[in-house]
């Protein structure tokens, strides 16, 4: 097909649209159409295999006191271009064809920047070309305008148009979440704004379960053992603690011994776990892989005395279902003696690498005043210089007999937070230690017990993340009501306080500082009580996105 | 291709990739714990990687709570194909203690069901009991799924009257 043919065919077009055409060079040729019927033009020029090259706005007012749009397209299979003009007074819309060749989407806000054309359909969209402190009434393509205008600058009203506030998504799966929970972190260039939290991720109908004929008083324990896998022993002896105390049980006192020993192994695992995983946020993995090295013997050791390397289940309501004898309280020593040693020499190395000091130093701050107002709890509360211990202050099992340090430290930073569980893992170690050494003889467990209904009780134990608290309204044959607080419930509205106007660098850290163990939180509220919660946390949070819904 | 060809591409190094679909940690830790020095996994060419496209290998974990159900469809969506799946301890193998709570839908068998619905494969699924699963289970798990080594127990499931 000739040159001669192409033109014939869009000619033929052309005069059925109204328009008029023209040769201009040898290669292209000049179209103009109604405004009215250029898309439908535009459309089958498109279909016929044009590409759309570009679209020039042109501000012919000498000319002939109009306003023009050319779209310069191509037909690549036979070497010509169409240049269609599409034309308008000032002050009239223009038609897009953005609907029908995207291609001309650019460009036309282009034309409506630099010329101040009103084309349909892009009223509302951002400036693409002028800068953003442009004054509104000025198009500097008109002729008009001359070439050297420069309307005075102010940077106050540069990005104005743009949001400041960026919405960043932090899970519900992400690397550094073990677990699925879902952040939105507001981040105003590298600073952090704001914090939306949406959890309850792992909501599994725990408090509910409990009531239902499938548990009973004695079943609960290892029911509770599983509302977390970390601190799972705390959560059964928490809830034994609550019976006995509302039903008024006296505990043999060589099982209180046995819960407090394996309570503070339990605490030894996870802050030696945690200091892991704080290495690796940091991007010490070196640090990371031998913490968990020096942290097996543990787990070895947690099997040895109750026959489980996690999740225990030697709580009984009134006892323990498994002894400590002579061979193993010697060995479990032995173990003790090396992760000490172990630990004092990795803590050398943690605490005197740059990486680690200087990123968790002055970073995830939380002031005394707020970690009070907060009630924050266990190292959280800790590293803000508030002593607070269940241990000390709510003496339970044989923590009465032990003699040790509560760690505290003023800063309320990372480090702070950081260096309370480097202690505490020495302290508990001693406490093992002392407790093993001074176990009294006797039974572990009562022969029986009754529970009598309708009586109310209120149990805490020191998880290593904080206090956690059960409530208990006795029933027959099973609790009535049974209401589990875990730690990190309590620090998660601390956040908020710690990410403000931190780097967004140092939000994982500081997210990870509280220890935060979701499966705890999120373990068992009705779902009535998910929605309560969540309007409380939206609130709390004041989470943009979801506070409109 | 058949299954066991494209096994074989990545059995030297199978990328795994940790999803948590409401457990309770426990054996979440148990996995990291494989992974760390003690017992290794690194020498079969385990490597843990933090995006689902990336994933060779599933570890799941959890009984799929209602408002994680969502979100773990989409992941294993991203998961390219062959999906193997090794669906690890009690509560992804049965939904264990929460096998029939109001905001669980009971573990991996039953969230299957719910894939095939989305029409999302699962090539090959291998379930390791235990709660939590030992962190020799998961490795023995992870390279059964590999076809490192032969499955040891029937294929058959014996269902008991109660």
């Amino acid at each position: 097909m000739s040159m001669k043919d192409v033109v014939k065919e869009i000619e033929g077009k052309v005069v059925e649209f109204g328009g008029v055409v023209e040769t201009i060079t040898d290669t292209a040729v000049f179209v103009e159409i109604p405004k009215e019927r250029v898309k439908e033009f535009a459309k089958w020029l498109y279909n016929a295999g044009a590409f759309l090259k570009t679209c020039a706005g042109v501000d012919e007012r000498s000319i002939n006191s109009r306003f023009a749009v050319y779209h310069i397209f191509g037909l690549d299979e036979k070497g010509i271009d169409v240049v269609l003009r599409i034309s308008s007074l000032e002050g009239e819309a223009l038609p897009s064809i953005a609907s029908e060749v995207p291609a001309a989407e650019w460009c036309e806000l282009e034309a409506r920047d630099m010329l101040g054309l009103h084309i349909l359909g892009h009223e509302s969209k951002p400036r693409l070309v002028l800068p953003q402190d442009w004054p509104n009434a000025v198009y500097p393509l008109r002729k008009d305008v001359p070439y050297d205008y420069r309307p005075p600058s102010s940077v106050e009203n540069f990005g104005k148009e743009l949001p400041s506030e960026v919405g960043l998504p932090v899970g519900p799966y992400h690397p550094i979440l073990h677990e699925p929970e879902y952040f939105e972190l507001y981040v105003e260039g590298e600073r952090v704004v704001d914090v939306f939290y949406r959890g309850f991720h792992v909501h599994r109908g725990i408090e509910k379960l409990a009531e239902s004929p499938r548990f009973t008083y004695k079943t609960i324990p290892f029911l509770a053992e599983r509302i977390c896998g970390i601190c799972g022993f705390v959560h059964s002896s928490c809830y034994v603690l609550t019976v006995e105390r509302a039903a008024k049980i006296e505990v043999p006192e060589r099982a209180q011994f046995i819960r407090s020993i394996v309570l503070e192994i339990e605490r030894i695992h996870s802050h030696l776990l945690w200091l892991g995983v704080a290495a690796h946020i940091l991007g010490y993995d070196a640090g990371f892989m031998h913490i968990w090295r020096i942290r097996e013997p543990i787990m070895v050791l947690a099997e040895l005395l109750t026959g489980s390397r996690k999740t225990y289940g030697i709580n009984i309501v009134g006892g323990v279902r498994r002894d400590i004898d002579e061979s193993k309280k010697k060995k479990a020593l032995d173990v003790l003696r090396n992760v000490r040693e172990e630990f004092k020499r990795f803590v050398e190395v943690f605490t005197s690498v740059p990486e680690i000091v200087k990123r968790a130093t002055g970073t995830g701050v939380l002031p005394k005043d707020d970690a009070r107002a907060l009630s924050v709890v266990g190292p959280t509360a800790r590293g803000s210089g508030l002593r607070r211990d269940v241990r000390k202050d709510y003496p339970y099992f044989a923590y009465r007999l032990a003699s040790f340090k509560v760690p505290v430290y003023s800063e309320g930073d990372n480090l702070a937070r950081l260096l309370v569980r480097v202690d505490e893992v020495f302290e508990s170690i001693s406490i093992v230690e002392q407790l093993l050494d001074a176990l009294p003889r006797g039974s572990i467990a009562v022969e029986s017990y009754e529970i009598p209904s309708f009586r109310k009780a209120v149990g805490a134990v020191e998880a290593p993340r904080g206090e956690d608290v059960h409530f208990i309204i006795t029933g027959h044959g099973r609790p009535y009501r049974w209401r589990v607080r875990a730690p990190t419930y309590q620090n998660i509205p601390a956040l908020k306080i710690m990410l403000r106007n931190t780097p967004l660098a140092d939000a994982f850290l500081t997210i990870a500082s509280i220890d935060p163990c979701f499966s705890c939180t999120d373990r068992a509220v009705v779902i009535r009580d998910v929605r309560s919660g969540f309007r409380r946390f939206a609130s709390l949070f004041e989470g943009r996105r979801y506070a409109n819904k | 291709m058949k299954l066991e060809e494209r096994l074989r591409g990545v059995r030297r190094s199978p990328w795994v990739y940790h999803l948590n679909s409401g457990s309770c940690n426990a054996c979440d830790i148990e996995i990291l714990d494989a992974l760390t020095p003690f017992f290794d996994a690194e020498r079969f060419g385990v490597k843990l990687v933090a995006s689902p496209r990336h994933a060779d290998v599933v570890l799941f974990t959890g009984p799929v709570t209602r408002e994680a159900l969502p979100k773990v469809v989409k992941t294993l969506k991203a998961v390219p194909r062959p999906r193997i799946v090794v669906a690890i301890g009690s509560c992804a193998v049965g939904g264990g203690i929460w096998w029939n709570t109001y905001s669980t839908i009971g573990g991996f068998e039953k969230f299957q069901g719910v894939l095939k619905q989305q029409g999302v494969e699962i090539d090959k699924v291998v379930y390791v009991p235990g709660c939590p699963a030992r962190p020799e289970a998961i490795i023995y798990g992870l390279l059964l799924a590999l076809g490192y080594v032969k499955q040891k127990v029937s294929k058959v499931v014996k269902v008991v009257e109660s």
